[in-house]
C-alpha cells in the first residue's frame, strides 16, 4: 500500500485501462499517473464516461482489461451530494467512522474539515435544512476530513446556481490542493477546469485523447476533435491548412485582410456574440464584438490572431470518422 | 340500528365488569402481538436489509415473495400449518395442533412478509448516493446496515406497525390451529369470532371494543415513536 510514493512521487497509475458497463466498453485503453502535489481535471462532454473512469481508478469498478497501481488510500466524492437525516457535525464524523478514524479524533477532525470549506457555522444544522451550495461543501468536508492520498471528486460543483458555484470554486481552489496528496476533480465546464486544474485529463468517447496543462492545451490543441472540444469553434481554409480558432482569436479591424458577412447575432452580456460567414466559402467564424456591433447581413472585415493549424487532409479524415 | 344500539348497551356493562375471563384474553393477546412482532422484526429486518441493500441472486424472486405473501388469506396459512403439524404428518411429532404456541408461531409466520416486505421497500427508498458513498469512503457491513436502518426509521416503524396490526387483528390462521379453544388460546379477534358464532352479540361487541381500544392504544405509541424518528433530535437554530 504504502511502498515509498515519494519515491517517484506516482501515488496513482493506470495502463490499458478499460472498463466496461454492461455490455458496452465505455472507457478504452486509458493510460495515466497521477503525481503528488498535483490537481488534475477530468474534462469531457456528456457521456464520455468520465464517472465510469473515476469509479475505476478509485476501485470502486473492476477494469475490464489493464491494471491500476495505487500508492495510498482513495476518497471519492460521488456526484450526488446526498447526507445522512442527521446533523451536519454527524454526518462528516460518520465518514470518519466509515474511513477508520478512531472515535476521539473524529470530532475535531470533522471541525477541521467543515472550517477550510467554510461551513463549520453550519455544523450543528440538520443536514436536510441546507442549501444546495451548503451540501456540497458539506459533502467536500466528509472526504477532506479523511486526509486520503489520493482524491477524487465527481463534479463537485454540479447542479449549483452560479453564484454558488462562483464562490464554492474559489474556496475550492485553495482547499484541493495539498501537497502530499493527489487530487483528481470530474468537472464538466471547461471554466471550472482552467480555475482548478495543472493539468487537464481529456475524455472523449471513452479515451483519453489529450494530457496537459490547461494553457498548453488551448495553445497546441493535439487535434481537431480535442480542439474544437476546448471551444475551437471557428474553421478558416488557408490553402493546405485548416485554422482552427476560438471566438478571442477573431478580431473586427476595418483594415483586416478578410472579408465575412454576419450571418447571426447572438447578445451576450458583454456584447455580442457573432457567426461570421466568410467571403469565398473558406469558412465559419466566431468572434465576440463590443457594443455598437454589426447586425445580420452586415459586411465586415476582421483579422485572425492566433488559433489551431491542421493539415485540411487530417480534417477531411476527422470530419469523415465523425 | 336499534340491534346495534342495544348490543352496545349490553357491551358496556360487561367491559366495565372486568370479568377474568376477559382479562386473560386481553393479556394473551398482547402477549401474542408482543412475542410475534418481535421474533418477525428480528428475523424480517435482516432479510428486509439484505433484500434492500444487496446485489446477490435470487433477491428478486425473495422480494417478489413477500410482496405475494401480504396478499396471502390467514386461513391458508393456517390450513398450511395445520396439514404440517397434524400427528401423521412430518412435523407431527411436536404436538403443536391447538396449543398457545401454534398460535405464537401462526401470528408470528403471518406478521413476517409485513417485516421483510416494507422494511426492504424503505430501505430501496433511500437516496441511492448515500449507500454509495459510504460504500465507497469504506463502511463496513455493520456500518451500512446501522446507516440504512437509522435511515430509513420511519419506513422501518412503519413495517413494525404493520406487523403489529397483524398480530392483533388477524383470525383465519389461529382458528385453525389453535381450534379457539374457549379461554384457553383465544385472542381478543378470535374470541369476538367465537362469541358471534354462538350469537352472543353484546359479548362479541364487547370484546370488539376493547380490541379497538388496545390496537388503538399500541398504534397511537408507535406512531408517537415514528413522528418523533422523522426529526432529528438536535439543538436546531435557524437563524443562527
Amino acid at each position: 500500500m504504502t511502498d515509498a510514493p515519494a519515491a517517484e512521487e506516482v501515488l496513482l497509475r493506470c495502463e490499458h485501462l478499460s472498463v466496461r458497463r454492461g455490455e458496452s466498453e465505455v472507457v478504452r485503453d486509458v493510460s495515466a499517473e497521477l503525481h503528488v502535489g498535483e490537481l488534475v481535471a477530468l474534462l469531457g462532454p456528456n457521456g464520455a464516461g468520465k464517472s465510469t473512469l473515476l469509479d475505476a481508478l478509485g476501485g470502486v469498478l473492476a477494469p475490464a482489461q489493464g491494471r491500476v497501481e495505487r500508492h495510498g488510500r482513495v476518497a471519492i466524492a460521488l456526484q450526488a451530494p446526498d447526507l445522512a437525516r442527521r446533523s451536519v457535525l454527524a454526518n462528516v464524523t460518520l465518514a470518519l467512522a466509515w474511513w477508520g478514524v478512531p472515535r476521539p479524533e473524529r470530532e475535531e477532525r470533522a471541525h477541521e474539515a467543515l472550517r477550510t470549506m467554510g461551513a463549520d457555522h453550519l455544523a450543528e444544522r440538520p443536514a436536510w435544512a441546507l442549501s444546495g451550495g451548503e451540501r456540497r461543501r458539506v459533502h467536500l468536508a466528509r472526504v477532506i476530513a479523511l486526509r486520503p492520498d489520493i482524491l477524487m471528486l465527481d463534479e463537485p460543483f454540479a447542479g449549483l446556481d452560479p453564484e454558488s458555484r462562483t464562490n464554492l470554486l474559489e474556496d475550492a481552489v485553495s482547499v484541493l490542493r495539498s501537497p502530499t496528496r493527489t487530487t483528481l476533480v470530474v468537472v464538466h465546464d471547461r471554466a471550472e477546469a482552467w480555475a482548478l486544474a495543472d493539468r487537464l485529463f481529456i475524455l472523449i468517447a471513452g479515451e483519453l485523447v489529450a494530457v496537459g496543462p490547461p494553457r498548453e492545451l488551448l495553445e497546441h490543441p493535439p487535434s481537431i476533435v480535442v480542439a474544437r472540444f476546448l471551444g475551437f469553434d471557428g474553421s478558416l481554409e488557408d490553402g493546405a491548412e485548416l485554422l482552427l480558432t476560438r471566438a478571442s482569436h477573431v478580431i473586427l479591424d476595418p483594415a483586416g485582410p478578410l472579408r465575412a458577412e454576419v450571418a447571426h447575432a447572438v447578445p451576450l452580456e458583454d456584447g455580442v456574440r457573432l457567426e461570421l460567414e466568410l467571403d469565398g466559402g473558406r469558412g465559419r467564424l466566431y468572434a465576440v464584438a463590443p457594443l455598437p456591433a454589426p447586425r445580420p447581413g452586415d459586411s465586415v472585415r476582421l483579422r485572425v490572431e492566433g488559433g489551431a493549424r491542421f493539415p485540411r487532409q487530417v480534417a477531411d479524415d476527422a470530419v469523415a470518422a465523425v | 340500528m336499534h340491534l346495534l344500539w342495544e348490543v352496545l348497551k349490553g357491551a358496556v356493562p360487561l367491559i366495565l365488569h372486568g370479568n377474568p375471563y376477559l382479562l386473560s384474553i386481553i393479556w394473551f393477546t398482547i402477549q401474542v402481538a408482543a412475542v410475534a412482532t418481535a421474533i418477525a422484526a428480528v428475523a424480517g429486518l435482516p432479510i428486509g436489509l439484505a433484500i434492500g441493500l444487496g446485489r446477490f441472486r435470487g433477491r428478486r424472486g425473495l422480494q417478489l415473495l413477500a410482496n405475494a405473501s401480504l396478499g396471502m388469506p390467514p386461513v391458508l396459512v393456517g390450513l398450511f400449518l395445520y396439514m404440517i403439524w397434524v400427528p401423521q404428518a412430518p412435523l407431527g411429532s411436536l404436538h403443536l395442533i391447538w396449543t398457545k404456541r401454534a398460535v405464537f408461531i401462526a401470528q408470528t409466520v403471518l406478521a413476517l412478509p409485513y417485516i421483510v416486505a416494507l422494511t426492504a421497500a424503505a430501505i430501496q427508498g433511500l437516496p441511492p448516493g448515500l449507500l454509495a458513498q459510504a460504500r465507497a469512503l469504506g463502511a463496513g457491513r455493520r456500518q451500512l446496515w446501522t446507516l440504512a436502518l437509522r435511515e430509513a426509521r420511519v419506513g422501518v416503524l412503519a413495517a413494525v406497525i404493520a406487523a403489529l396490526g397483524s398480530a392483533l387483528a388477524e383470525v383465519g390462521a389461529i382458528v385453525i390451529v389453535g381450534g379457539n379453544i374457549y379461554g384457553f388460546d383465544q385472542t381478543l379477534a378470535s374470541a369476538a369470532l367465537y362469541e358471534a358464532n354462538a350469537a352472543h352479540y353484546e359479548d362479541s361487541v364487547a370484546i370488539g371494543i376493547v380490541l379497538i381500544v388496545l390496537i388503538l392504544l399500541l398504534m397511537g405509541g408507535l406512531g408517537a415513536l415514528q413522528q418523533r424518528g422523522s426529526g432529528i433530535r438536535m439543538r436546531f437554530h435557524p437563524t443562527t
